[in-house]
This record gives C-alpha cells, structure tokens and sequence, in this order.
C-alpha cells in the first residue's frame, strides 16, 4: 500500500517540475520526487512481522527481519539528493543574482 | 613488370613531395606532377593493354586487385585525361587560395581512380571511390563557387551511399564482397533493389537527369584545368557503375515484348534520352561557355545511359567508344577554353570574341575537339553515334529515337555557339595583349587533337580492344572492323574513306582561301543600326540573346529542377527546426513528456 | 596494484585539494598520469572489497574493456586539463572527482554503487558546466539529469525487489533463471531512459542544446568527449550484458536510436551555429553507438567511441577557442578561420572528414566494419537509415569546412597556443595512421566486454 503513496508522491514531484517555471518550486517538487523514491525504496525492504536487522546472541530461529540493505541505500540516495538540491539552490542564487528573478519565463529572451 | 600496389603507393607518396615541392615554387611542384602523372600512365599503358600488371600485393596486404578489359579501358583513359591536364599546372597554380594542397589532391584522387578500377571487392571499390570524392571537392572551391562544391559533393555522396547500399544488399544475399561473383549471385527481388541502387549511384556520378544538378555547377565553377578532369574522367565513373547494373544484373520484371527489352534496362534509356533532350535545351540556353559543355556533358552521358541499356554488341561497343571519344572531346574543349580564361580571365561568351588572331592553334583544337563532340566526321563522336544510333533502331526504340536524334541535331546548335563567340568574330580592344598559350600547354592540345582525329579514323585498334571487353563481360557478338571500317547491322562505314573526302574538301577550301582576295578588316564600332546609336561594343556581339525566341519556349521550366532540390534542402531544414523545437526545447517539460509517452507505450503495448 | 586505487586516489586527492587549491591542477595531473600508469599495471578480473565476497558488498571489475575506457576517460581529462591551465586553473578539484566518478562508473559491478557514481560525476559536470557563465542552462542540465538518475534508481530498485540483489553478475544469472522478459520491461525501460538522458541519446536531450551550444574549450571537450565516452562505454555495459534488449522493447529502443541518428543530422543541417552543428552531430554519433551496442558489435562500438572522443576533443577545441576570441559562434562570423591557421585548418579538416567517416581515416574503417556486421545481422534498413544520415551529415560538415576554410572580406584573427596545436597534431595523426594501417584495430574483438564470461563461469 505505501508503495502507491510513494509513487503517488513520485508523480507529483514529476508533476510539480512540468507545471513549475519557478527555480525555488522546481527544486521542491524535485525533493518531492526523492522523498517518494526513498519511501519506495524503504518498502521494499518492510516486513510486517520483522524486526531490526540486529545480529544479537539469542537464536534466531523463526525471526524475521527486515531487510537492511534499502535502508543503507535510502541513506545513501537521500544524502546524494541533499547535494544535488544544494548545488541546485546555489545555481538558483546564482541566476537570481545575474538576473534578478527566480522565474525562468522571466530571462527566457536573455539566453 | 607495373605493380599495382606499387603505382598506388607511388602516387600517395608523390603527392606527400608535390605538396611539399609546390609550397617551395608552384612551377617546380606542378613539373613533378607532371611526371609522377606521366610515370603512372606509362607503366599502366606499357604493361596494361595485355594484362600484364602485376596484381600481387605485399604492402598492402588487406587490399586485393585483379584486372580486366573493362577496367582497363576505364583507367587508361582516365589516367591519360589527367596526364594532359597536369601540363596545365603550371600556369595556373598561383591563381588558387591553396595551391600547395592543388597537386597533392590531384594525386590523391589519381590513386583513387586506380585502385577502383583494379579492385575486385566491393568494399575497396567504395573506398576509392569515396577517395575520389572527398579529394576532388576540396579542389572545386578553388575555382569560383563554394557551393559548387558542397553541391557536387552532395550528389556524389547521394550516389555512393546508394552503391553502399546495393553493396551490403548483395552481401547479405550472397554473403561475399567479390564483385564478379556478388553481381552474378543475386536473383529475384534482389536484383531489382540493386540493380535501382546502382543506378542511383551511375545516375548521380554521371550527372545525368533528375541527379545533374551539380554538372553545371561544378564544371562550371571549378578552377580552369580541373574541368576537363570532370568532365572527361570523373563522370565516367558513373558509367562504369552504370555498366555493372545494365549489363551485369538482370532485374526481374515484365519484357516488353515489342522491342524485347527488360522494363528496368528501358526506363534507363528512357531516362538518358530525357537526359539527352534536357543537357540539349540547357546547353542552347546557357552563356557561360563551360556551363555550356557541362550540359553537354549532361546529354553525352544520356547517350552513354542509353547504349548500355540497348543491350547488344553494337550498342555496348558504341557507348564504350563514346566513353572514350567524348572523354577526348570534353577534355580537348574544356582545355581549350582554360587556355582562353587564362589569358584572358573570362568564360562568358559575351565578354570574349575574336581569339582566333590571337590563340590559333586552341582555337583549332576547340574546333576539332567539337566537330567530334556533336558527332560529324571524321572525328571519334561520329563513330560511337552512328553505333548507338544502329543499335536503337535495330531495337526499335522509337521513343528514344527521337530523342537521340533530337540531341545530335540539338549539338550543332550549341556546340559551335562558343566557337564563334569565342574565337571568331570581332576582338573586343581589352584583349589586345593577349598571346598564344605557352608552349608547356600546347603539348596535350596538339596530342589531344590527334586523338580526337584518330578515333574517327583508325577504328580498328579500339574496336579490337572493345571487342575483347565484350568478350569478357557479355555474351555479345562482337564487333567487325578493318582498319578503316566498322561494320554494324545496317551497312558498314569507312571511316577513312570520309575522312579523306573531308580532308580534299578542306584542302580545296584552304586553296580557295589561299587564291581569293583577303577580306578587308573592320573595327566592330564600323557599323551602323537603325535608328539608334549603339556606343557599347559588348552590345554587338552576336551571342547576345542568339536563341532568344527558342529560349522563351522553355525558359519557366528551365528551372525545375534545381527549384526541385532547393525545396528539397528547405524542406530537410524546416524537418530539423520542427525536431528542435519538439526535442530541444528550453522547457524542461517537453522533456518529461517525452520520457512519459516512451514509459507509457512501452507499458501499453507490453501489457496488450 | 589494486584497480581500487584508481577510485580511490582521486577522490582522496579530491579532499586534499581543497586545502592546497592552487596546486589543484597540478595534484590533478599528478593522479591522471598514476592512474594511467595504474591501468597498465591492474590485474583483470573481480576485484572484491572489504572481504564480502561476491553476491555480498560491492566488486569491481577490470577488463580490456574498461581498461579501454579508464585509459581513454584519463588521459582525456589530462590533456583537456593541461591545455586549459591558464585559461580554467580553478577547476582541479572538480576534475579529480569527474575522475573519481568515471573510473567507478566504468569499474563497479554494483548496481547500487553505479548509481553514486553516476551521481558523483554528475554534479561535477553540473560543475564544470558552471563554466559556461550560464546558469539557467546549468540548472536545465542539473534538474533533467536529477531526474534521470531518479528514474534510473527507480528502475534499480524494481529489479532490486525482483531478485534481491545488487551485484550485476549476479543479477544476470538470476534473470537468465527466471527467463521472463515481459516483467523486465519497466525497470529495464526506466533504467536505459535514466542512462539515456547522462548519454545524451535523443528525446531524453534536450540539456545538450543549452550546454554544448554555449561550451567553451574547457566544458566542451570535457562534456563531449570525456563524459560522452564514459557513458557510452558504461551503456554498451549495461545494454550488451543487464538489458539484452528483446521483442517490443528491441524495436522501440532501435526505432528511437534510429530516429536520434537521422534527426540529429537533420537538427545539425538546420543549425547556423558551428557550436549547434557540432554537438548535433555529437548526438548523433551517441545513437550511433548505443545502436551498435544494441546489435551487438561491441569492438567496433568502442573504436567508434574512442574516435569520435578524439575527433570530438580536437573539433570543440578549436571551435570554442574561434568563439572565445571572435565572440559568436556563427559560421558566418568564423568565415576563413583556416586561412591563416594552417595547421589547425588541417588538422580540423581531418577530424571532421573521420567523423564523417571518409577513407584513409580511421571513421571510414570503423564505419565499414560495423556496417558490415549490421548487415551479417540482417539488420539492411538500419543500414539505409545511417547512411541516408550519413549523406545529410556529410553536406553539412562540408559546408562548414568549405565556410571556415575560404575567407570572405575582413579575415579573423585567431591564435592558437603552440601547445594546442601539437596535441592536435598528435591526435590528427593517430586518426590518419589508424585509418590506412587497420591491422592493430583487429586484434581485439567482441570478447573484450567479459562480464557474460564471469557470468558463465563463476
């Protein structure tokens, strides 16, 4: 089921980038676009009845985990997608400054 | 013993020094060319004629030659076109931006031509051809035009890309490159796709309709001693591919009972008729006397079209000996019109007049080299036309008939155009100075026009040589001929006997000119005109609207053709701003969607 | 050593250089010339890291083919590097982790891994883009690429919850077990539009236009060669061994390379820009690759990667440095750039007829050798299709050349450094040589790529 809420949130984010001229909201819906990814990428690994992926010394027979390996790479994705928006902001600013606006259809004619 | 392999390496390395040798002095680089270009074509016509080359290789070890009539034929006559041509070097190498890469090119593209008719693999035959063509386009901008070079370069690129195709067609069906065994392997569809494709190709390196836009403008613009080149050597390539597809592949598709003809080998003729009645009504209208030959050479190679297409010995023979006899011609013509553009800096027909007095012995060789173009004996072009002729009425081609006949009566109309405009009547006072060519170019005019005098002669020998081709390459009956005559299906003509005839007439006329009184010389102003006063001498000339009712018949439609591929070009542009403005647009929304159409078809069609 | 270290250097030389950024450049060229060095000298094979031996944590693999690539991939970065010291000497940084991210993008065999990698060297092109002065461009080029990494992970973690692994190797053995292509599609289809957008094929492209076509000598090699060959090397990877294209995906991958190859052309035959034309025919020569990689003809994809990086390199060069000094791209203004600059003149000349692939060059052996195995495959209609291209191709490069090499009125000055043109030279030659001696070209073929090798053996 959360799958669905991920790919919904995926959509929006690519909705939010089509729609958008704005660099600022661009940069948003695409962090909306990771956060969905992320959350799809964490329910994959989800186990109703698992339990933290710890390597304890009690037996461990008839115990389900979850599985550890979405959540090394949701942690992974997310920092990688805090880079890409930061360097995003810094071109926003960038342009902000050489053109005084954060809206694209604004500079279209001084390409 | 000529090694093949050795010829070509000669000739890379040749040009390597002339390049060098013509940074040093232009003259000193242009002699070397000259002797690399004599070298080659005496090995080739010492050891060539009986097949005695070498074709071994040992250098070059993933190429492969083997020789034959055919591509001899080919070879000698093209390695003895740009042996005449390279004496012109000299004299005008200084005119050009890039004259250091002149003779390099030059060389290049001989090397070119070599291996193309000495190869037998398909691949190595597209090669050179490709060699051909890109060293050759580099050298037309030095003359007037650069889109006379990006034209050029286009069809013949069209016409190699067409080969190309036809060549992996045939490797896919045959599963070899050999290019005997390839052409004999196909049948079927197959041979219908080919035999289209190698068309194309002999369509667009011959510059013949609907592919001739380039001729004019490339004979036209390209500099002074690479015309004849052009004109004489290069487009033969196409009849070369040409001869491959009409002889050597039999398409498929319904016979025509009637003059029992293949329809493929008929809609070739029937396009080089078209081809000989437009290069015809173009060359009546033209000024620019080498766009003039080069629409010539636009209905000379409907000719060429049309006897190979005949499909029997006389037409192969006599489209085989108009190869050689208009070679000869366009060569001898285009030279003799380089000599007066050298003196004189000119090739309108309206600006020049007079160059008799001043140039008699080109002008001589003009005069031969077109008396053989429009097919009047005794020269070469009578011979191969009354073959050709023979062959078309022997297979009642009615049709084409007319438009051979259309072309040869249309010859006379435009061929001598030049000569008076250019030679006779009045010198205009700018050309004063002017002198006779140096002697250094007077060399291959006066060979040439002893060929041009011996093919319409002395028929045996070339005869002889064409009949081991037909030998060869068709089951053909070959051609009869004693020294002086040829004998075909109507009749046999005596060559020498015409050509003593023509030879008493002339003697008597030069008597009579000898023995009546001199004409009395007058300036051209020495006139008068109803009415009004003429104070421009340039207005007098006669070549000034000569054919002007005949030209106002077709002149809207003069320009189909090249209106065609303009819009053509226009409409690819306007195909690439549309793919711009749909792929490469400044919204990054087009792109979304384009990456959700392709996810949501893939999906689609996976999921019915 | 360790193919590790070819990672790993750069991107600690990477740190490091933040603290000493004038000696960047210099750090750069010093861990280029090891790497190269480093290539000759790694072992071929599985390299595992950290002890968890194969399905388990992350390996690399080295090859002939990703030797091929490192080497290639390197030594660009040197060359285009030191001939930009004095005009770009800010951006060691940045190239020591463009370095860092191809050298891992070619060597991984991790999936996952790939995808950081792809990251990585993404945000430095982001970067060296930045270059350009053109924000709204660079910012196109990073929200598109973003995107299509994320499609790219989507994708992986479809295939991830699939087969519940991440090593490739591993990966394709267990695909060939479960033998059906029809659930393949959407990762598949997610995955090559990811890569597709990084590699610059045709609809998912459009950045190209606003970065290619306002380059200057440092960010047009860099992007048009460098970046081009690595992720044209890494697609052939994924498309000859992970996707192995079939049924309706195989014809729209094919109809979509097909399409990108003639309407490249087609937009570069349209274009009065020298910058348009050439990153137009750079699209093109992408499809290109990316169809033969698809078809199978894995060595002649490599050859033509490598020369169309070269000639790419030499072209850019040239152009950018013409645009620099003169102020507009447009062929009209760079009329007669060759008149006074012979040698560049010439060695331009050469570039361009290898990428049109004429003879005694080496795009013309490359051009008939894959066309010749397209039609052992049958494959005759795309045959017809590149060459119909290759005909729109030609006129246009033709007519640049013709435009750049004769003057028309005032003549431009241009100059170019000694240095530039005797790298030129160098590469103008290796063209010519490789192009009438083909012989070396033969030694390797299809098997350089050994990853269905490791597959089949373990």
């Amino acid at each position: 089921m959360i799958q669905y809420a991920a790919i919904l949130l995926f959509v929006l984010g690519l909705y939010g980038i089509f729609i958008s001229t704005n660099t600022i909201k661009m940069l948003v819906s695409l962090n909306i676009l990771e956060i969905g990814l992320n959350i799809f990428i964490i329910s994959i690994g989800f186990n109703y009845q698992g339990i933290a992926p710890i390597l304890s010394s009690v037996s461990d027979t008839g115990l389900i985990y979850v599985d550890p390996l979405p959540q090394a790479l949701v942690l992974t994705a997310i920092v990688i997608g805090v880079g890409t928006t930061a360097l995003g902001l810094a071109f926003a600013k960038s342009i902000y400054q050489k053109y005084q606006s954060f809206d694209l259809n604004d500079m279209e004619e001084s390409l | 013993m000529a090694n093949i392999e050795y010829l070509l390496l000669f000739l890379v390395g040749s040009a390597v020094i002339s390049y060098f040798l013509t940074r040093l002095n232009s003259f000193i680089g242009s002699i070397f060319t000259i002797f690399a270009t004599m070298f080659v074509f005496v090995s080739l016509a010492a050891y060539g004629f009986n097949m005695n080359l070498d074709t071994t290789v040992s250098l070059l070890p993933w190429f492969s030659f083997s020789q034959t009539y055919l591509g001899f034929f080919f070879v000698i006559i093209i390695a003895f076109i740009y042996l005449m041509v390279s004496f012109f070097h000299p004299y005008f190498l200084d005119k050009y931006p890039y004259k250091n890469s002149y003779n390099l090119l030059f060389l290049l593209s001989l090397a070119g031509i070599i291996g193309a008719f000495y190869t037998d693999h398909f691949l190595q035959l597209f090669f050179f051809f490709e060699m051909i063509i890109w060293t050759t386009m580099f050298l037309i901008p030095q003359g007037k035009s650069r889109e006379a070079a990006v034209s050029y370069f286009g069809f013949s690129l069209t016409g190699s890309v067409a080969l190309l195709i036809g060549i992996f067609v045939i490797y896919q069906n045959v599963g070899r490159f050999d290019i005997q065994a390839g052409l004999a392997g196909i049948s079927g569809t197959t041979s219908v796709f080919v035999f289209v494709l190698f068309m194309i190709a002999a369509l667009a390196k011959l510059g013949t309709f609907p592919l001739h836009i380039w001729l004019p403008l490339a004979h036209g613009n390209a500099p002074h001693p690479f015309s004849p080149v052009l004109s004489g050597a290069l487009v033969k390539l196409g009849a070369f591919i040409g001869i491959l597809a009409l002889i050597k592949i039999n398409p498929i598709g319904p016979v025509i009972g009637a003059i029992d003809l293949a329809l493929g080998q008929y809609i070739i003729a029937f396009i080089g008729s078209l081809s000989i009645v437009f290069g015809t009504l173009m060359a009546i209208k033209e000024d620019d006397a080498k766009k003039l030959l080069a629409y010539s050479s636009m209905s000379h190679g409907g000719y060429i079209l049309v006897a190979f297409s005949a499909l029997n010995g006389f037409a192969f023979a006599g489209g085989l000996y108009h190869i050689l006899a208009h070679a000869l011609a366009s060569a001898g013509a285009f030279m003799a019109i380089a000599a007066v553009a050298r003196a004189t800096g000119t090739t309108k027909m309206k600006e020049l007049g007079g160059m008799i007095h001043k140039m008699p012995i080109t002008y001589l060789a003009y005069l031969i080299a077109i008396i053989s173009m429009a097919g009047i004996p005794p020269m070469g072009g009578f011979i191969s036309k009354w073959l050709i002729f023979q062959a078309v009425i022997d297979r009642g081609m009615i049709l084409i008939a007319v438009a051979v006949f259309f072309g040869s009566v249309g010859s006379f109309l435009y061929v001598f155009r030049p000569l008076a405009a250019l030679f006779l009547g009045q010198e205009f006072r700018e050309y004063k100075h002017v002198k006779e060519a140096p002697l250094l170019m007077l060399i291959p005019t006066f060979i040439i026009m002893g060929l041009n005098i011996y093919t319409g002669v002395i028929p045996k020998q070339i005869i002889d040589f064409i009949n081991n081709i037909i030998g060869e390459n068709t089951a053909f009956a070959p051609v009869v001929a004693t020294t002086f005559t040829v004998t075909a299906t109507y009749g046999t003509l005596n060559a020498g006997l015409i050509a003593l005839i023509f030879g008493v007439g002339v003697a008597i006329a030069f008597i009579i000119f000898i023995l009546m009184k001199k004409s009395r010389k007058v300036e051209l102003m020495d006139t008068y005109t109803a009415a009004n006063f003429v104070h421009d001498e340039h207005l007098l000339h006669y070549s000034v609207d000569f054919y002007a009712p005949l030209e106002r018949m077709y002149e809207k439609q003069s320009h189909w053709m090249k209106k065609f591929y303009d819009a053509l070009a226009h409409k690819v542009k306007e195909v690439g701003k549309l793919a711009k403005y749909l792929f490469m647009s400044n919204n990054i929304g087009v792109t979304l969607i384009w990456i959700l159409v392709i996810i949501v078809l893939l999906i689609g069609v996976v999921a019915l | 050593m360790s193919a590790v270290l070819l990672i790993a250097i750069p991107l600690l030389a990477a740190f490091i250089s933040i603290l000493f950024k004038k000696y960047s450049i210099y750090l750069l060229f010093a861990v280029t010339i090891f790497n190269i060095a480093n290539v000759f000298l790694a072992t071929e094979g599985i390299i595992i890291i950290g002890g968890f031996s194969p399905p388990l944590g992350i390996s690399l693999l080295v090859d002939t083919y990703s030797k091929i690539a490192l080497l290639l991939v390197n030594a660009l970065v040197l060359v285009i590097a030191a001939l930009n010291v004095k005009a770009y000497p800010k951006y060691g940084t940045i190239l020591l982790l463009v370095v860092a991210g191809l050298n891992g993008l070619v060597l991984t065999n991790d999936l996952f891994n790939f995808f950081v990698f792809l990251e990585i060297s993404g945000i430095a092109a982001y970067l060296i883009t930045a270059s350009n002065k053109k924000p709204i461009t660079t910012f196109r080029y990073l929200v598109i690429g973003a995107i299509g990494s994320s499609l790219f992970l989507l994708g992986l973690i479809i295939l991830y919850s699939m087969f519940g692994t991440l090593n490739m190797v591993d990966m394709i053995k267990e695909i060939a077990l479960n033998n059906n292509y029809q659930e393949l599609v959407l990762p598949f289809t997610l995955m090559f539009i990811g890569l597709g957008v990084e590699a610059k094929l045709l609809p998912f492209n459009s950045w190209v236009k606003g970065i290619l076509g306002h380059s200057n000598t440092f960010s047009g090699p860099m992007i048009a060669s460098v970046y081009a060959s690595a992720m044209g090397f890494v697609l052939g990877r994924f498309i000859t061994n992970l996707f192995n294209f079939e049924g309706m995906l195989l014809t729209v991958v094919l109809v979509i390379l097909v399409a990108g190859i003639v309407l490249s052309d087609i937009m570069a035959f349209a274009s009065k820009k020298s910058r348009e034309i050439l990153l137009f025919s750079s699209v093109a020569q992408a499809s290109m690759i990316a169809l033969l990689f698809v078809n199978g003809i894995i060595i002649w994809a490599v050859y033509l990667i490598i020369a169309n990086a070269l000639s790419k390199t030499v072209m850019f060069m040239i152009i950018n440095k013409a645009q620099k000094d003169v102020g507009s791209d447009e062929v009209k203004s760079l009329q007669g750039l060759f008149a006074n600059n012979l040698v560049i003149g010439i060695i331009f000349t050469i570039a361009t007829l290898s990428v049109m692939g004429l003879p005694l060059l080496v795009g013309f052996t490359i051009k008939l050798n894959f066309l010749t195995e397209l039609a052992d495959a049958g494959q005759i209609w795309t045959i017809a299709f590149i060459l119909i291209a290759s005909v729109v191709e030609g006129i246009y490069f033709v007519k640049l050349l013709l435009k750049l090499w004769y003057p028309e009125g005032n003549l431009i000055k241009v100059n170019y450094h000694l240095s530039f043109k005797l790298v030129f030279a160098i590469i103008a030659l290796a063209l010519l040589t490789f192009g009438v001696y083909q012989a070396p070209l033969d030694k390797l073929d299809n098997t350089v790529d050994t990853v269905m090798e490791v597959v089949n053996n373990g």
